[in-house]
């Protein structure tokens, strides 16, 4: 039985080769995912091991660091003194390192990266733990000399004896660059610009009595975790995180995780697609082998082969199919991640292929994907075909599958999709995010299993109304392609579902995100009230010049600031929430038109005063006039009276539960140190506004990285970070289509298989090989547009949902970007016309005789 | 082993009342020691208007002379007429459309699109064209075939003769110079293959139609007006005015007993399963 079943794999090779396709694409973003973040985790993990202290002392971390603030979180610079003198201690140093600057050439051109990665200033002071060497030129003295690193002067043509801006918090600073750094590890991206220690932490702090922290090295025989504990038993209770090299190590390892996790989940995503599609295929190839071995199989039952020895016959092709599969994917996921490897260090970071790490759990990982994914996909088919009775050999049978009806799919369907609509309805009448959003979840998942699983009864009336125009536009041949898909309603039905699935993602997705765009468009219309919203590009903050320069700008009127601070507010329900606040100059009024439930701005951003948004402040029993305890970082607690409630349709932004806010004054008083993240400008009455943005453009002219937005800019800006989403979708739905074709590919080349001998009648009577094609290419289109259709359907289904809910959060805006749908149904067609063009070309090249004589 | 041809081929012009004709038709297959001749060098010609049958044990090369005379297959030597046009020598996408304007077909089995109703079939060649069919002519095929009421049905509703009939009225309905009918009869029971015989009888007899048919059962090559006989890929004897019982005869003399036994059949087994019927 084994060497029938590996015989039949063999001869069946080239059919199975488009299904093992599709497991070499699901198997190698599985595996690709995981080798690029394992080198990448290894890479790192290596860098800060070598790099970190054996004990680091750091201002404690308590609200979330990640805060836009501008504000530097220091030690005092006597802090070095106290840990020289415990025991144990070989030596202290303090650090200066700060991330909150900007450094321009001398033609006003960030020098920093573009991708993200930080620019960090840092002391110079060299160990042999540091990550840089001094490779050329001489160490930064005193103040207006700088050290930077190779990376950075390669790429931005910086040269030893060239002049910097620096641009810190305390102010801005030249300096002349003396001396070219070079990464002896792997470099993660960043720029870096080092100053003398003896001038760093005045020109980057502010002061010379702050750092950023302590290094501190033990002396022979003290293990880190043994001075850890003197040193911070030392400093008592003071406000100071101590920790060990590998904990700081692992600390610093985690806050690059995040940008690298992105990756990782962006990739299993892919996966995840390639995997869903992928089993579509080869369900449907597998039912199709089945189908064509029809005979065969019912021969083997006659000759006494038992139903379980005709299904592990089946299923040991799948395995078989999945361990070719994998290997192949595991080869082709090495490939990718060489690949992302590469495009990571085009973008600065400098990772080595030759470093890769494959752990054991790659490949395990791959081989359960690959081969769980056939064996499950090929699961139902190999019943199927246990199923066939050994008349089958001896009578002209029908095909397996072919004319069982759909009674069972009809009823699994209709309850599958009975549910599924139900969830949705409740999402769209439930009236919390949180479940009107898991409502959703559960919505699209079983309208979609509904969808694939009814798939093949709608074939027949979808297909009727699809292809009504054939017959009467290309005659016999258009009748024909158009029966020719309907004579397989299950095969037909499993095809489109393929290519269903991912245009019925985009569906949702598209009308999510263009509904997302028209209402910020609407808030921005309705609440945006300033001339030029002015703030950087990645939306750091910038430094005090800037705010004056503006100030000092002839024609700015009204200038409002917004800065941001991370707070813990304690709630009268007894809850902590760790939110974002932002901080407001009093003319709020002038540059937004904010609506109040009860208050107004002025008694907001009053000293000692509060507003939130009043639904947050419904949930938690918050009133006008509460007192609140808010805790700012550094241990700072203060009471505030909650002055005003807001009554907005988007208040809650990202990371800003409640939409607390307060008066900037109080901001600067308890995040000291802290810079402008937004500028709101007016126009001085009398002025015209389009007069000013080019003088505002050439007063912030040595600020590459600050931009000056009117409120068209500003929309664009929004649609562009939605638009973000929407290509990282579009990518999604390449892979999906590149397999559905594949899927389509597949169905079209076994019907030609199948309808040999009516090929050879149709070319024996004179149909012309063109016409053939023609045939074959109108068949592939209908399927490909009845899964576009369903597909699209669904998604906008799923969109409207979407919408619905995030109406929830404000965004009330519906819209449906037909452009797109249209779009996606021509595109559907193309991908129909491309997948016919093998199976066309085959076709059409058969031998007419041996068509007929065909058995 | 000179053949008498039905009619000798005349040199250059084709004769008036000639529909198709061979001459030196040969078909190789195969090349140096292992070469089979399926045809060799046969002269025939195809009388306009009469009712043909080729007989000839399996392997005796009468499908392969149906094939090549119809555009279907290539020749190895020698040249084939369909009236005045030499076929031999003509592109695929010439011969294609000769087969679709020119040529009807009827087959053992399998010869009608299951996705279409049986009227679609009639005049899929006609639709293929583009052209439309003569309505009065397709009328009097169905009438005379009696698929009146069976018009809408598809393949697979209807019985056997049924869809052979529904063959022979494709075969008829864009009124070909020729029609091939290869074992029209071959899967039929005795009552619908008789029906069927009398139909393409009567295609030549009312509708002036010609017909030429390959089979190897003599009840049915009766129905014709002439039989041409073939083994070992020569024509060897013809027969005017046949009965079944003489061409029955005629047959124990080519193959020494039985009509069904094939001393041809060494030949069969290396030609390859495309060129012989089964």
């Amino acid at each position: 039985m084994l060497k029938a079943t590996l015989r039949s794999f063999l001869a069946h090779k080239g059919r199975l080769l488009l299904s093992a396709l599709a497991v070499v694409l699901s198997v190698a973003f599985v595996a690709g995912s995981l080798i690029f973040s394992d080198t990448v985790t290894r890479t790192f993990d290596r860098l800060f091991a070598s790099t970190s202290a054996d004990v680091t002392v750091q201002p404690k971390e308590d609200l979330n660091a990640s805060v836009p603030t501008g504000a530097v979180q220091t030690v005092p610079a006597a802090l070095v003194d106290r840990v020289a003198r415990v025991e144990g201690v070989a030596s202290a140093h303090a650090d200066v390192g700060v991330e909150n600057i900007t450094v321009v050439d001398i033609k006003n051109k960030s020098v920093g990266p573009t991708t993200g990665a930080p620019t960090i200033a840092a002391d110079w002071y060299v160990t042999d733990r540091s990550s840089v060497e001094l490779t050329s030129g001489a160490a930064p003295r005193g103040a207006g000399e700088a050290v930077l690193d190779a990376d950075t002067a390669d790429k931005k043509g910086v040269e030893i004896g060239d002049t910097l801006t620096v641009m810190a918090q305390p102010g801005s600073f030249k300096v002349r660059i003396v001396g070219i750094a070079t990464f002896k590890t792997t470099n993660p991206g960043a720029a870096l610009v080092f100053l003398d220690p003896e001038v760093a932490a005045g020109q980057l702090l502010g002061s010379a009595d702050k750092a950023t922290g302590v290094s501190v090295e033990a002396a022979r025989g003290v293990t880190d975790a043994e001075l850890k504990r003197r040193v911070a038993a030392a400093l008592g209770s003071g406000p100071y995180d101590v920790k060990t090299a590998d904990e700081q190590a692992k600390s610093a390892a985690e806050q690059l995780g995040g940008f690298l996790d992105i990756i990782k989940y962006v990739m299993l995503g892919f996966a995840g697609i390639a995997v869903l599609v992928g089993v579509f295929l080869i369900v449907n190839t597998f039912s199709m082998l089945i189908a064509q071995r029809t005979r065969e199989l019912g021969l083997l039952r006659a000759l006494g082969a038992d139903r379980r020895q005709v299904r592990r016959s089946v299923l040991t092709e799948a395995v078989l199919l999945g361990l070719v599969g994998s290997t192949l994917g595991l080869a082709a996921g090495i490939g990718l991640a060489a690949g992302l490897i590469r495009l990571m260090s085009a973008f600065g970071m400098n990772l080595k292929t030759t470093e890769m790490a494959v752990g054991w759990v790659t490949p395990v990982t791959a081989y359960v994907v690959g081969v769980g994914v056939t064996f499950v996909a090929a699961y139902l088919p190999a019943r199927r075909a246990a199923a066939v009775s050994p008349m089958a050999a001896l009578a002209d049978a029908d095909i397996a599958g072919v004319g069982r009806p759909l009674k069972v799919r009809a009823v699994v369907g209709a309850v599958v999709g009975a549910l599924g609509v139900a969830a949705l309805v409740g999402c769209v009448t439930a009236s919390a995010t949180a479940s009107a959003a898991s409502l959703l979840g559960l919505g699209v998942v079983l309208t979609l299993i509904a969808t694939v699983i009814a798939g093949p009864l709608l074939v027949r009336p979808v297909i009727r109304v699809l292809g009504a125009a054939f017959p009467a536009l290309f005659g016999s041949i258009g009748r024909m392609s158009q029966r020719n898909a309907l004579r397989n309603p299950r095969r037909t039905g499993a095809t489109a579902a393929a290519l269903m699935v991912g245009l019925a993602l985009v569906g949702g997705m598209s009308v999510a995100s263009a509904s997302m765009s028209k209402s910020f468009d609407q808030q921005i219309d309705k609440t945006l009230g300033a001339d030029f919203v002015i703030q950087n590009t990645n939306f750091t903050p910038f430094s005090q010049e800037v705010t004056d320069r503006v100030h000092a700008t002839g024609g700015v009127g009204t200038v409002v600031r917004q800065r941001f601070a991370p707070v813990a507010v304690r709630l009268p329900d007894g809850r902590r929430i760790e939110t974002t606040a932002a901080g407001y100059d009093d003319q709020v009024d002038e540059v937004a038109h904010v609506t109040y439930a009860q208050g107004d701005t002025a008694a907001a951003l009053a000293g000692g005063a509060l507003g939130m948004d009043v639904d947050f402040a419904k949930d938690h029993g918050v009133r006008v006039g509460s007192v609140l305890p808010v805790e700012f970082p550094g241990d700072r607690t203060l009471s505030l009276k909650v002055g005003a409630l807001t009554d907005q349709d988007a208040a809650e932004g990202f990371g800003m539960q409640g939409g607390l806010f307060l008066g900037i004054a109080t901001v600067e008083k308890y995040v000291p140190g802290g810079q402008d993240s937004v500028l709101y400008v007016n126009t001085d009455p009398g002025v015209n506004a389009d007069g000013l943005r080019p003088r505002l453009e050439k007063a912030l002219d040595p600020y590459p990285q600050v931009q000056v937005r009117d409120q068209a800019d500003y929309k664009d800006l929004v649609h562009d970070q939605i638009a973000v989403l929407l290509y990282l979708v579009y990518a999604l739905l390449g892979l999906a289509i590149v397999i559905a074709v594949l899927g389509v590919v597949n169905t079209l080349a076994l019907s030609v298989v199948e309808r040999t001998r009516e090929i050879g009648l149709l070319r024996a009577i004179g149909l012309a090989r063109r016409q053939l094609r023609r045939m074959i290419r109108l068949e592939s289109v209908v399927i490909a547009v009845f899964g576009a259709v369903l597909g699209l359907a669904l998604g906008l289904v799923w969109g409207v949902c979407t919408q619905q809910v995030l109406a929830l959060q404000g965004m009330k805006a519906l819209a449906i970007p037909w452009g797109t749908i249209v779009a996606v149904v021509v595109g559907s067609a193309v991908v129909g016309v491309v997948a016919a063009l093998l199976p066309a070309l085959r076709a059409s090249r058969m031998n007419v005789l041996a068509a007929i004589a065909h058995e | 082993m000179s053949p008498s041809a039905a009619q000798p081929a005349p040199d250059l012009a084709p004769a008036d009342g000639v529909a198709a004709r061979a001459r030196g038709l040969t078909k190789a297959y195969g090349s140096g020691e292992t070469t089979v001749l399926a045809l060799d060098s046969v002269d025939v010609g195809i009388v306009r208007g009469r009712f043909t049958a080729v007989m000839g044990p399996s392997g005796s090369g009468k499908s392969t002379l149906m094939h090549c005379l119809a555009g279907l297959d290539t020749v190895s030597a020698g040249q084939v007429w369909l009236g005045d046009t030499e076929i031999t020598g003509l592109k695929e996408r010439e011969l294609t459309r000769l087969r679709r304007d020119r040529i009807g077909f009827m087959f053992q089995s399998f010869n009608l699109i299951p996705t279409l109703n049986a009227l679609e079939n009639i005049t899929l060649p006609m639709d293929i064209a583009g052209q439309k069919p003569d309505q009065k002519w397709l009328d009097q095929v169905i009438d005379t075939l009696g698929l009146r009421n069976r018009l809408k049905h598809r393949p697979s509703q209807l019985s056997g003769g049924q869809q052979q009939r529904v063959a022979c009225a494709r075969a008829l309905a864009s009124r070909p110079e020729l029609i091939f009918a290869d074992e029209p009869t071959g899967n039929l029971d005795s009552r619908a293959g008789l029906e069927v015989l009398a139909f393409l009888r009567e295609a030549v007899d009312s509708l002036g139609q010609t017909v030429v048919m390959v089979t190897h059962d003599p009840g049915a090559a009766a129905h014709s007006d002439l039989v041409l006989f073939l083994a070992d890929g020569r024509i060897v004897d013809e027969m005017g005015q046949p009965t079944a019982e003489a061409v029955l005869e005629r047959m124990r003399l080519f193959t020494g007993g039985s009509p069904q036994v094939s001393d041809a059949d060494a030949v069969r087994g290396q030609a390859g399963p495309a060129t012989e019927e089964d």
